[in-house]
């Protein structure tokens, strides 16, 4: 009812390709770009800035690793470290007086290059042992970072993002905010149609099965590297882009071992491979600790939670594993599988069954 | 980033309720953001830092307020992440917050130029950028104590005093391979030129739950005294691979991360002797923790558990409250209202504080937002924390040569 | 000479210590197939437990212990009957997700219930290294080291018992473990109440040498170095994959460090397990599976 839909009735095969198939769908993106769009204007600066912004960026980042787990299978343990290179090559490279944009490309680039060196060992493990592969990368490039003082700008380890415009834009005030949508909007169209492209259908293919893919010609040396390269570029101008548009100051410590971790946990908790899947996977790492935070926090000030700061403190951390736990024992397939059934079921709503 | 939306946005909504603003306070309240990280890397030292800020503003609060303000706090859990950091400044803002407290060096980092462009006081005790103690850059920053810089100077001026001279020693600098532990090496190396002995440096990587490796290589070194520049749990066990390899106690300089929790995972007496910078006093002795025992934890208004009352970290918590408490203080008499920027000349207002002897005094000007970054030396004698000398700097032109440089570079 | 022996046994016991650490994880891997991720975090609760247990009831350490082995047996066992039986035949990538759900959920409850600030235990274990010649040996190490081994050869024979014979059945195949009337399920339960036991004898080995606070819970990375270089299911593997990792961890750092002017322990581990695992892809004892199409 509520998608209009009484069936499938494609009469092309462009049709039956399109990236939202039905209309709704179609309408429900643009309508949530829309309020992306317009969200300065209609909600609280606080909201926009401190939670939409960073769901953003993370989102994109999230979609680069799941483009990587996701669709390609390889599991990624240092994410974190592919950001850091991305970010710190960005600030060096507008430092040093290249354009914002090709400082931009710059760090994409040599964050592919550097990560699909690590991606290199994929080639051989798979698995826990590809996890141990990139869990490397992440100890080498945090020891880099920390012990080049020249990369992490100087003594107090911190480097500041210098004034750049985009496009001839300043980057100031709500611009950050457009800068990470624009990026993030770029990246969500280019992950939801490599899902649809041959190379993504290569990508599924080495996957599930990497000799069963060379057998049926497609190389697993060749698309495993370039998962790694791709994944490796996006998420490295993600990295720039969340230095630039929101930390304006990074420090190694925000790359560590622990953000590699919650980017895993972005990409499974939202529900492998898919792109609904990063965003929800995002927010749910990335707010729901700062939600449930600020609740326990409101419980404690109205005198509900009567227990001493460190206790109110770990409240929602406990909470937060609950959850997680939660949701996997409800839906084990992440947070992209409960959207998926409720959009079937609203699909054929009010009957009960049917084909979606 | 939500001061420059803002900016813009101001004229064209009717949504700016929440950031509202650093004077949106209600009139007889002052609010502190103390948003400190209790669930990840700082939990060794927030828990008691936290409770000694509470109980010190309820003592304050007890006896009336100042001038009829009371203080409230806005406490939150930032958990050591940036996000999260950002997230729980921004609405300590909305509610009012003229001061913050991150007690996390990278949050504070990640905060410093939203905290300048905001005009909201930041306090920065014994954490992130000792460089903020130049006041010029940093107009709303205030290590408020002694920075890593101004602890090596003193530590190394100990040795120079008490310990027999330094010419021609050998003193091995341990530390945590992080950027905090390298902090204090140009100045030491600096030092080590100046006054005539060897530095060896020894790193040990992160968390520093295992250095036995880095200690083998100490003990070949020979130092006649080492510093150790670690925090956390990598302290007790630099303590502990000291004196396993033949280091005696009063032998282990460490800085200020090192207290009664350390004793007890080492062993009270196996701790004996151990040296340590302080920059707050620790103990009960001071007529401040008397009252706060008196006037808040009898009557059952303490914020915990009671055995914390007077241990090291408890004790920095109400020296900056103190000194936080002073410069509101001074706002009101001065101009009648707190805001980020009555507050900040607040500071400047304070000439010699000491709060009654728990810390060193401090005077705070445009200039210098380090307060004099005094401190000294105590050991442990089994049972609590001795001081051994009085309260002391040294080597100031050396730090300060450090706080500009970094500064310098900041400003680029 | 005396350095490198130095460094060689220290790194030996060090890596022991680890070896204690990962023994759990390899207990579950080896019957389930589950990587678990709160295998630090069941560390730090059996640590948390144990300081709980001596403090608040005021018992002799190694009663404490005792009971604190015997909670974390339950603990596991109640963890495998309501969290991972659960998600059996879920993609295993998400039934790590739970574990690592489950390591924040423990990282919440044991310091916000039991106090942040680090404790202490105290085994009694003497700081006085034993010196030969100028090698000091650190004597904490050397009695987790004894302990690891004990637990290791402990674990060995109790494979060798019926219910261990079942346990490797079904480490082996659980469709066929069923077919004979073995109870998978009874016998992946016993894995995670002996990785929950093994993780009191590392909380309590770690937790001496560091004081107990959530930082015990990050022994989970040196443990799941040492079970990949080892091999995911191999109880030698332990042995060996933390011998290597604590003796390369130690000496080559030790000669490295003074030149390079920094902490080079992880890298330099990391680096060769990623190229031993170029090498060897399965670890060094671990089982090759022959995948078909």
């Amino acid at each position: 009812m509520f998608y209009r839909l009484t069936g499938v009735y494609q009469t092309d095969y462009a049709k039956d390709r399109a990236l939202w198939p039905i209309p709704t769908d179609r309408w429900i993106a643009l309508l949530l770009l829309a309020i992306a769009i317009a969200a300065p204007f209609i909600f609280q600066v606080h909201y926009v800035a401190n939670y939409m912004l960073p769901w953003l960026i993370w989102s994109s980042a999230a979609l680069a690793l799941t483009l990587l787990m996701g669709v390609a299978g390889q599991l990624h343990f240092g994410f974190a470290a592919v950001m850091a290179i991305g970010a710190y090559s960005s600030i060096h490279l507008a430092r040093f007086g290249v354009p914002f944009e090709l400082a931009l490309l710059g760090a994409g680039l040599i964050s592919a290059v550097i990560g699909s060196i690590f991606g290199a060992a994929a080639l051989r493990v798979k698995g826990l042992y590809l996890v141990m592969a990139t869990l490397a990368m992440q100890y080498l490039v945090d020891w880099v970072i920390v012990n080049v003082p020249a990369i992490s700008g100087g003594a107090q380890a911190t480097l500041r993002t210098p004034d750049v415009s985009f496009l001839f834009i300043p980057l100031e005030s709500v611009w950050l905010y457009y800068m990470a949508l624009l990026w993030t909007v770029v990246v969500t169209l280019f992950v939801l149609n490599i899902k649809r492209s041959s190379y993504g259908r290569a990508l599924v293919a080495v996957r599930d099965k990497d000799y069963a893919a060379s057998i049926i010609g497609v190389s697993p040396f060749r698309y495993k590297l370039s998962a790694f390269f791709t994944s490796s570029f996006i998420g490295g101008i993600s990295g720039a882009i969340l230095a630039f548009c929101y930390y304006q100051a990074v420090t190694p410590e925000q790359f560590g071992f622990h953000v590699s971790i919650q980017l895993v946990a972005m990409v499974l908790v939202g529900g492998l491979g898919s792109v609904v899947g990063a965003y929800l996977g995002a927010g749910f790492v990335l707010l729901l600790p700062m939600i449930l935070t600020n609740f326990v926090a409101g419980l404690g000030a109205m005198g509900i939670l009567n227990v001493s700061a460190s206790l109110l403190a770990h409240i929602p951390l406990m909470a937060y594993g609950a959850l997680i736990i939660v949701f996997l024992l409800a839906e084990p397939l992440g947070l992209a599988k409960i959207y998926d059934n409720t959009r079937k079921y609203f699909l054929v709503w009010p009957f009960r069954h049917g084909q979606s | 980033m939500n001061h420059l939306l803002r900016k813009t946005l101001l004229g064209s909504a009717a949504t700016i309720t929440l950031a509202a603003g650093t004077s949106a306070q209600a009139d007889d309240t002052i609010t502190f953001g103390l948003l400190q990280d209790f669930t990840a890397v700082y939990t060794f030292v927030t828990d008691e830092y936290h409770q000694g800020q509470q109980d010190y503003l309820e003592l304050i609060n007890q006896r009336g307020g100042i001038e009829g303000k009371t203080f409230d706090t806005f406490v939150r859990d930032t958990g050591n992440e940036p996000d999260r950091g950002i997230e729980a400044y921004s609405r300590a803002r909305g509610e009012g917050a003229v001061l913050v407290d991150f007690l996390s060096t990278p949050v504070s980092r990640a905060i410093v130029d939203r905290a300048l462009d905001d005009e909201t006081v930041m306090i920065t005790p014994l954490h992130g950028r000792g460089d903020a103690s130049h006041g010029e850059t940093f107009p709303y920053v205030f290590p408020m104590m002694a920075t890593y810089w101004a602890q090596a100077t003193a530590l190394i001026d100990y040795i120079d005093e008490h310990r027999g001279g330094l010419e021609g020693k050998t003193i091995a600098h341990v530390y945590i391979d992080t950027p905090f532990g390298r902090e204090p090496i140009p100045v030491l190396e600096e030092l080590a030129e100046r006054e005539g002995f060897q530095l060896e440096t020894f790193a040990y990587p992160t968390p520093g739950t295992e250095q036995s490796a880095t200690w083998s290589n100490v003990r070949r070194a020979r130092p006649d005294h080492v510093l150790i520049w670690g925090a956390g749990g990598g302290q007790p066990v630099s303590v502990r691979e000291a004196i396993r390899n033949g280091i005696a106690p009063e032998d282990i300089l460490s800085v200020v991360w090192l207290a009664e929790t350390d004793a007890n995972t080492v062993g009270r007496d196996r701790f004996e002797g151990v040296r340590r910078f302080e920059a707050v006093a620790a103990g009960t002795d001071y007529p401040i923790i008397e009252a706060i025992q008196e006037e808040v934890i009898e009557p059952g208004h303490g914020s915990g558990s009671e055995e914390n009352v007077g241990t090291s970290y408890y004790n920095i918590g109400v020296a900056t409250m103190a000194v936080a408490v002073e410069a509101a203080r001074n706002a009101i008499e001065e101009h009648g209202v707190v805001t980020g920027e009555t507050l900040r000349d607040g500071f400047y207002g304070i000439e010699d504080y000491d709060a009654e002897g728990l810390m060193p005094p401090v005077t705070f000007s445009p200039d210098d937002h380090q307060g004099g970054g005094m401190g000294r030396v105590s050991k442990w004698d089994g049972d609590s924390w001795e001081p051994l000398t009085d309260w002391f700097s040294a080597h100031e032109d050396v730090v300060w040569e450090a706080i500009e440089r970094d500064a310098a570079d900041f400003r680029d | 000479m005396e350095y490198f022996l130095e460094l060689l046994i220290n790194g030996a016991l060090t890596g022991l210590m680890y070896s204690l650490a990962a023994l759990g994880f390899v207990l579950i891997y080896k019957s389930s197939g589950v990587p678990n991720l709160a295998q630090g975090a069941l560390v730090m609760l059996g640590a948390y437990l144990t300081w709980y247990f001596t403090n608040a009831w005021g018992i002799p350490i190694f009663l404490g212990i005792a009971v604190a082995v015997v909670a974390m047996f339950l603990f596991g066992m109640l963890t495998e009957r309501f969290l991972l039986r659960k998600m059996v035949g879920q993609p295993i990538i998400m039934i790590v997700m739970l574990t690592l759900g489950l390591e924040i959920l423990l990282r919440g409850v044991a310091p916000g219930f039991l106090g942040a600030a680090p404790k202490s235990i105290d085994v009694g274990i003497d700081l006085a290294p034993i010196i030969i010649g100028d090698i000091f040996i650190n004597r904490g190490y050397l009695v987790g080291a004894i302990v690891a081994l004990v637990l290791v050869a402990a674990s060995l024979l109790f494979f060798r018992t019926r219910l261990g014979t079942k346990l490797r059945a079904v480490s082996d195949d659980h469709v066929s473990s069923w077919a004979v009337g073995i109870s998978v399920e009874r016998a992946i339960a016993v894995s995670w109440a002996l990785a929950g036991a093994s993780a009191v004898a590392a909380g309590v080995m770690w937790g001496a040498e560091q004081g107990v606070d959530h930082n015990l819970a990050a022994l989970l990375f040196p443990a799941v170095a040492v079970v990949i270089l080892g091999g995911l299911d191999s109880i030698y593997g332990v042995v060996v994959g933390g011998l290597i990792v604590g003796i390369l961890g130690s000496v080559i750092p030790g000669y490295v460090d003074p030149l390079v002017g920094g902490g080079t322990r992880d890298v330099v581990v990391s680096l060769i397990i990623l190229l031993t695992i170029l090498f060897r892809p399965h670890g060094i004892f671990g089982r090759e599976d022959i995948e078909r199409v």
